[in-house]
């Protein structure tokens, strides 16, 4: 009877109320997990098809929309690829705005993940005050662009809006708040003795294998690999504002949200160094409606990670081709990989721990052959995994 | 390394298998090869650690319209290291779209794989998996949708796989 005991564990693809579905397929032996496998595009638009029967102005507003928490990152990067295609460039004031924007996105993002990763692991109260405090970036972003999602910043050729007094002091005493929260987080979650009994030694990937599998953003610099498109290839107003590079060598669980809390530390300081030095002049500059022909790659820094577009222009006002490779792909060929060997308990933690752009999982069923099977939700398999930890 | 080196170093490396070398941009370099050298250049590359293979992009070249050429499908491998970016690409024509894959050398090029395989119609022996990745399970065979001949799929195929899905 025990020889039997093989478990595939079908998890996804609906999930109703978080962002993205996605369909896992765990091979469990007892309570390891042998063999992990992703089935994506459930919400597959049909995006980069689409690219190709529209100009690209109309583009810049179909990019944005790929993501709802990265949205600023995808019309960036678009609008530097067509401008450097274009032969402009952006003026000062508006690549400072641009990476502005695009530090407060990474502080939501980062804020958003540490609650769901929280939640995920049982600790509702750290979900409720992360949540909480992240309305301060969001009313934020709103103020200044009018948006709580897709802030709409980018024109190609610069930024629809400017950074004025007014909302230098609501950011500014935001950040004050913010950094204050976030020196709590962080002792959160290198102290909380619960909480590392969920993240310590848990999910471990190794420098080597963050390197070989192409893992990209803090899931990366959690593994001690040196890599951020920020640093590496400084894009717009960051050749101005430095990053400095958060890593940090513990590779698990612990150490990708040591490597998020301290990121928000970075950023904090970064926006506080733009408000300081806001280059003035113009807000755009003008740009043809048909692109010379051509092709680019426009690489930036989304909260995940590397973000990666290939642009081709035919000398039209519409795009050839348009490639983008989001930096949660990435993260997924890793975590399958690092999935195995590890307790079905650990693994609504192990997923939410890349910060990947999933949320799915709504059925499981435990298949037990030559017996009964089961189905379970996605809440259930969470709390499977709290209550086998409270056991221990 | 600053990228003039970098790139210096990777054409070194891909030297043996390159048929045509080419410098887009200052920080990009292209490098052209036969589809069956591409799987050892990627080996090259990993073997060396030379940067991290980012992206796998599809392009399509549809035939000529009276004919006389026949279309191909373009492969182009990312590899990101510092500031370069390099592209190792390989062109196969539609009768015979076949690329080795390369996931013994590197493992996590399963889903770019298949992604390039369900997308642009490209064979990939040697890929662990040819499940779909993002089209729908009820996708009809032999029909790739960023190939620039699909302009969707017309009424009568839809009502085809809505029939078959119920």
């Amino acid at each position: 009877m025990e020889t039997q005991r093989k478990f595939i564990v079908p998890i996804g693809p609906q999930h109703p109320a978080l962002k993205e579905p996605g369909h896992f397929q765990f091979t469990v032996d007892g309570e390891i997990v042998t063999d992990a496998s992703v089935r994506l595009g459930y919400v597959h638009r049909g995006i980069e098809k689409g690219a190709e029967n529209r100009n690209w102005t109309q583009n810049l507003y179909l990019f944005e929309r790929i993501c709802g928490i990265c949205s600023h990152v995808h019309a960036t990067a678009l609008a530097i690829g067509v401008e450097r295609l274009a032969g402009v460039q952006a003026p000062p004031r508006a690549q400072a705005i641009r990476i502005l924007m695009a530090e407060l996105e990474r502080i939501h993002s980062h804020l958003l993940w540490l609650g769901v990763a929280a939640h995920e692991g049982g600790f509702d109260t750290l979900f409720m005050y992360s949540w909480r405090d992240r309305e301060i970036v969001m009313d934020l972003l709103e103020s200044l662009s009018g948006n709580r999602v897709n802030y709409s910043v980018n024109l190609i050729g610069g930024v629809k809006f400017d950074v004025e007094d007014k909302h230098r002091d609501a950011i500014l005493r935001g950040l004050d708040t913010l950094e204050e929260r976030t020196r709590h987080y962080l002792n959160v979650v290198t102290t909380d003795r619960t909480f590392l009994a969920r993240t310590r030694g848990v999910g471990t990937m190794s420098r080597n294998q963050a390197e070989l599998f192409g893992t990209v953003g803090p899931t990366a610099r959690a593994s001690g690999v040196a890599r951020d498109v920020r640093v590496d290839a400084p894009y717009e107003a960051y050749t101005l504002f430095p990053v400095n590079l958060v890593t940090d060598e513990g590779g698990d669980l612990m150490a990708r949200f040591v490597v998020r809390t301290k990121e928000l530390f970075e950023s904090y300081r970064l926006i506080r160094e733009i408000l300081d030095h806001l280059p003035s002049g113009e807000l755009t500059v003008r740009v043809p409606r048909k692109i010379p022909a051509g092709e680019t790659v426009s690489r930036v820094e989304a909260p995940r990670g590397e973000l990666f577009y290939f642009i081709k222009s035919n000398g039209g006002e519409k795009p050839e081709r348009i490639k983008v490779r989001t930096p949660s792909l990435c993260n997924w060929a890793s975590v399958m990989q690092v999935a195995v060997g590890h307790k079905l308990a650990d693994m609504p933690m192990i997923l939410s721990g890349i910060d990947p752009c999933f949320s799915c999982n709504d059925r499981m069923v435990l298949i037990n052959r030559g017996s009964s099977s089961q189905v379970w939700s996605w809440d259930e398999l969470r709390r499977y995994g709290i209550e086998y930890y409270k056991k221990l | 390394m600053d990228s003039e080196e970098l790139i210096q170093t990777a054409m070194e490396l891909l030297v043996p298998w390159a048929l045509k070398v080419n410098r887009p941009e200052g920080n990009r370099l292209d490098v052209f090869v036969e589809p069956h050298h591409l799987k050892e250049a990627v080996k090259a590359l990993v073997e060396t650690q030379w940067g991290y293979f980012s992206a796998l992009t599809g392009l399509d070249q549809p035939p000529a319209e009276d004919g006389a050429t026949e279309g191909h499908i373009e492969a182009l491998y990312h590899f990101c290291r510092g500031p370069v970016v390099l592209s190792i690409r390989t062109s196969v024509p539609y009768s015979n779209p076949v690329i080795e894959s390369i996931c013994d050398v590197i493992p996590s090029a399963t889903l770019y794989e298949r992604e390039l395989m369900e997308m642009f119609g490209v064979v990939m022996p040697g890929t662990p998996s040819t499940d779909r990745l993002l089209l729908a399970d009820d996708w009809p065979e032999g029909v790739y949708p960023l190939r620039k001949s699909f302009t969707g799929l017309g009424e009568q195929k839809l009502e085809e796989t809505d029939g078959n899905a119920a």
